[in-house]
């Protein structure tokens, strides 16, 4: 009897969780006319079931660019086309539409090009199948061009820069719970294993075109994207490259991302363009060492013109250059930026009887450029903070703009992670 | 070609007076143009202090804070490694050894590497690169007392597996250094040179290089019998065996030192010696003397150009050979002695 009881028990429970399934109501969609096709396409690869509606949807497909979010971070399933989620009940069809296996359904359907022609940094021209379900991304920087361009689900294993400090890997662990997984490699520039790479089945591998085993990779007949970034014009190309290889939805964060950075780099020049030559800071980028300084050819020269000040050592050529004081002294910089990597403090120089003698030594104005994961001063999408930062700290009266807001705002857009605004501005305030 | 007697003695002296003619010099030069009187009121402050007056702190700093702790752990560090070399050629009766035979450096290269991947602060790189010098030749001599015959070709060996080893660990280091930050830093030390010194820096060396070459002009008789061979020495009344690991003990305090402050530079041990023998000639009792004087000036000379030439720094392992071979060339032209 006993057993019977529990039967039927189990049995009503079952039908009662069908029902209530099947009430569920669907999700429902309103489309544009000419976007019905690629929702039908969609529609019909996706498990469960979506209808069409008019009015009162939970989502909304069009290419009106006027219904477009703040800084553009719509999710895009088509190139134009997106999105506007009005219920989150939605949000697993829009995950869907976006991935890859969306991006297969409109491949079959006739919507999406079966694969996309492409010149990489180094000029090659690579044809890649689409959509791209794995990439690799031994150079680090490409790996945050991939989380800035809203791909990080395709991504299987990657160099990560700043992410080796306990703070690193709680903050990049917080941002992709993946992140342990895909970090347990030993992949850079220097150095890959070539069998692992064959393991991991890459569709792709982003990496720096100084990268020293590309023709023993090269062997295994994986489209190589070669990246090199160390100006705006190249790291704007770059991730607008990033963008072209995952498809529609990469590409409008890629654009979104471009048109953010365009948008600060006017707001400073704007707010900068009246001043004359002196009176912009001069300004000294030291590295690991307070006696190595950045070349003219680096990024965080461009990053120092772009947020108003001269770059003393812009002259200099190659990658880091170690120099003597009397050189420092001879450029006599109104403020010295420390990289956000580096083992040297600002109380290191400013307690050095020896540096004493430099002007900015004796103003105070020696800083600690700030970072989240990724360090701000090198061509990642986070470089962006670097220009707003580095503004505020050179002209806190004259320029208006505010790092920690724009960090909230930047990390929520590109990373789709929440930092408050107390952790922001802790940030932000650090180095000065 | 037998120069008189009297031309070789002012070559001798000459040569023990080049360094300090040439460290007056070196503070004189730099990228920062200050004058000649400047220079010398800024010394003379050192002894007699209201010669500063009127000086600027710029002035001041950069010839007694940045110029004066540089150009003497130059002349230092250069004649650390020339008598280590000296020495160690006279013990191991072997001119193409330096004192990196016993894996000294690359122990203390080793040292330096570990602690810039821990990104420890630089006085701990500069104990890290120190200590693990002489743990590397500790290493190589307690291996070599495993054996009773022959110790010096087994110290030799021991040596030279100890320091492929630690070459071999460093190696490792660098695969796993971070090629963002540590890594760069690595390869620079490993580079050599004097950029970061500050009087902070020069204790340690002052003491080892002082100690060590009091030490080496001490014995410098007892080498000359130690060339000879052991059965010559023991003959003559002395203990090859105790001589030689005190040299070895006291050579590799000083390498370990040098290495410490200035980071690897090599070719200096090897080639100073002979430099200083086709002047003076195979006797220890003028070619030690020699090899400290000539190491220091030499390794002044090059580190004033690394540190003029360029607004950057030229890396000393670099100048020390394109410098160096045209020098060790010319002199071998001038002189017909055979060493």
């Amino acid at each position: 009897m006993k057993v019977v009881r529990r039967g039927v028990a189990v049995l009503a429970l079952l039908l009662t969780a069908a029902t209530l399934y099947a009430q569920q109501p669907a999700v429902t969609v309103q489309a544009d006319a000419d976007l019905i096709p690629a929702l039908e396409a969609l529609i019909a690869a996706y498990d469960e079931p979506v209808a069409f509606a008019e009015g009162e949807a939970a989502l909304i497909a069009t290419t009106d660019p006027a219904l477009l979010p703040p800084m553009g971070v719509a999710p895009h399933f088509l190139p134009g086309a997106f999105f506007v989620v009005n219920d989150p009940a939605a949000a697993d069809f829009v995950e869907f539409a976006i991935s890859a296996d969306g991006q297969q359904a409109l491949i079959d359907a006739g919507l999406l090009p079966a694969s996309v022609t492409i010149t990489d940094q180094r000029g090659n021209v690579l044809e890649i199948p689409q959509p791209v379900r794995r990439v690799i991304t031994p150079y680090s920087l490409a790996t945050y061009m991939v989380y800035g361009v809203d791909a990080e689900d395709r991504l299987v294993a990657g160099g990560y820069l700043g992410a080796r400090t306990p703070l690193g890997i709680e903050r990049m662990t917080a941002i992709d719970a993946r992140f342990p997984e895909l970090s347990g490699y030993v992949m850079n520039q220097r150095e890959i294993n070539v069998e692992e790479v064959a393991n991991l089945d890459p569709d792709v591998i982003f990496t720096s075109a100084r990268s020293a085993w590309l023709d023993t990779v090269a062997e295994l007949g994986i489209p190589v994207v070669l990246f090199q970034g160390e100006s705006p014009e190249l790291l704007i190309e770059a991730m607008r490259i990033t963008g072209q290889v995952f498809g529609p939805h990469a590409q409008a964060r890629a654009e979104a991302w471009i048109a953010y950075y365009q948008e600060i780099v006017d707001r400073v020049v704007e707010q900068t363009s009246e001043l004359a030559e002196d009176e912009r800071p001069s300004v000294l980028i030291v590295g690991q060492e307070a006696l190595r300084v950045v070349s003219g050819e680096m990024y965080q020269t461009d990053i120092v013109a772009a947020a108003g000040g001269r770059s003393v050592s812009a002259d200099l050529t190659g990658a880091w250059n170690d120099v003597n004081l009397e050189q420092i002294v001879l450029w006599n910089p109104d403020v010295i930026v420390i990289v956000p990597y580096s083992n040297v403090t600002p109380e290191d120089l400013l307690n050095s009887p020896e540096w004493q003698i430099v002007s900015a030594v004796q103003n105070g104005r020696v800083l600690k450029m700030p970072s989240w994961v990724a360090p701000w001063d090198t061509p990642v999408p986070d470089s962006v903070l670097g220009v707003i930062w580095l503004t505020q700290a050179l002209f806190p009266d004259l320029v208006d703009i505010d790092c920690a807001a724009e960090t909230v705002r930047f990390f929520d857009a590109f990373y789709q992670h929440d930092i408050t605004l107390e952790d922001a501005a802790a940030v932000c305030g650090a180095g000065a | 070609m037998t120069k008189p007697r009297s031309q070789r003695q002012w070559l001798y002296y000459g040569l023990l007076l080049l360094p300090f003619g040439l460290i007056v010099f070196s503070l004189m030069i730099g990228l920062y143009t200050i004058p000649v009187e400047n220079v010398l009121r800024a010394l003379t402050s050192l002894v007699y202090p209201p010669a500063a007056d009127g000086l600027s702190s710029t002035e001041l700093t950069l010839v007694l804070r940045v110029r004066l702790p540089r150009v003497l752990a130059a002349c230092l560090v250069g004649a650390s490694l020339a008598v280590t070399g000296a020495g160690f050629q006279g013990v191991f009766r072997n001119p193409l050894v330096d004192a990196n035979l016993l894996g000294v450096m690359t122990g203390a290269g080793f040292g330096a590497a570990l602690a810039l991947l821990l990104e420890l602060p630089s006085g701990v790189v500069q104990l890290m690169a120190f200590g693990f010098g002489l743990f590397a030749v500790m290493l190589a001599y307690l291996g070599s007392r495993l054996y009773d015959t022959a110790p010096m070709i087994v110290l030799t060996l021991m040596g030279i597996l100890i320091g492929s080893f630690f070459g071999s660990l460093t190696s490792l280091l660098k695969y796993v250094a971070d090629p963002l930050n540590t890594l760069p830093s690595i390869t620079f030390w490993l580079l050599g040179g004097l950029t970061g010194i500050v009087w902070n820096s020069l204790p340690l060396l002052a003491l080892t290089t002082l100690g060590g070459g009091v030490f080496f002009w001490l014995v410098r008789w007892r080498l000359n019998v130690l060339s000879l061979g052991d059965a010559e020495a023991i003959t003559l009344g002395m203990n090859p065996d105790r001589l030689k690991l005190a040299l070895i003990v006291c050579a590799t305090l000083m390498t370990a030192a040098a290495v410490a402050a200035s980071g690897v530079i090599g070719w200096i041990g090897l080639v100073i010696p002979h430099a200083a023998r086709l002047l003076v000639g195979p006797d220890h009792q003028r070619l030690i003397p020699v090899a400290l004087a000539l190491g220091a000036s030499f390794l002044l000379l090059i580190d004033n150009v690394s540190r003029t030439l360029l607004p950057t720094e030229v890396p000393l392992g670099v100048l020390t050979g394109l410098i160096g071979v045209p020098l060790l060339i010319g002199l071998l032209r001038r002189s017909a002695r055979v060493w």
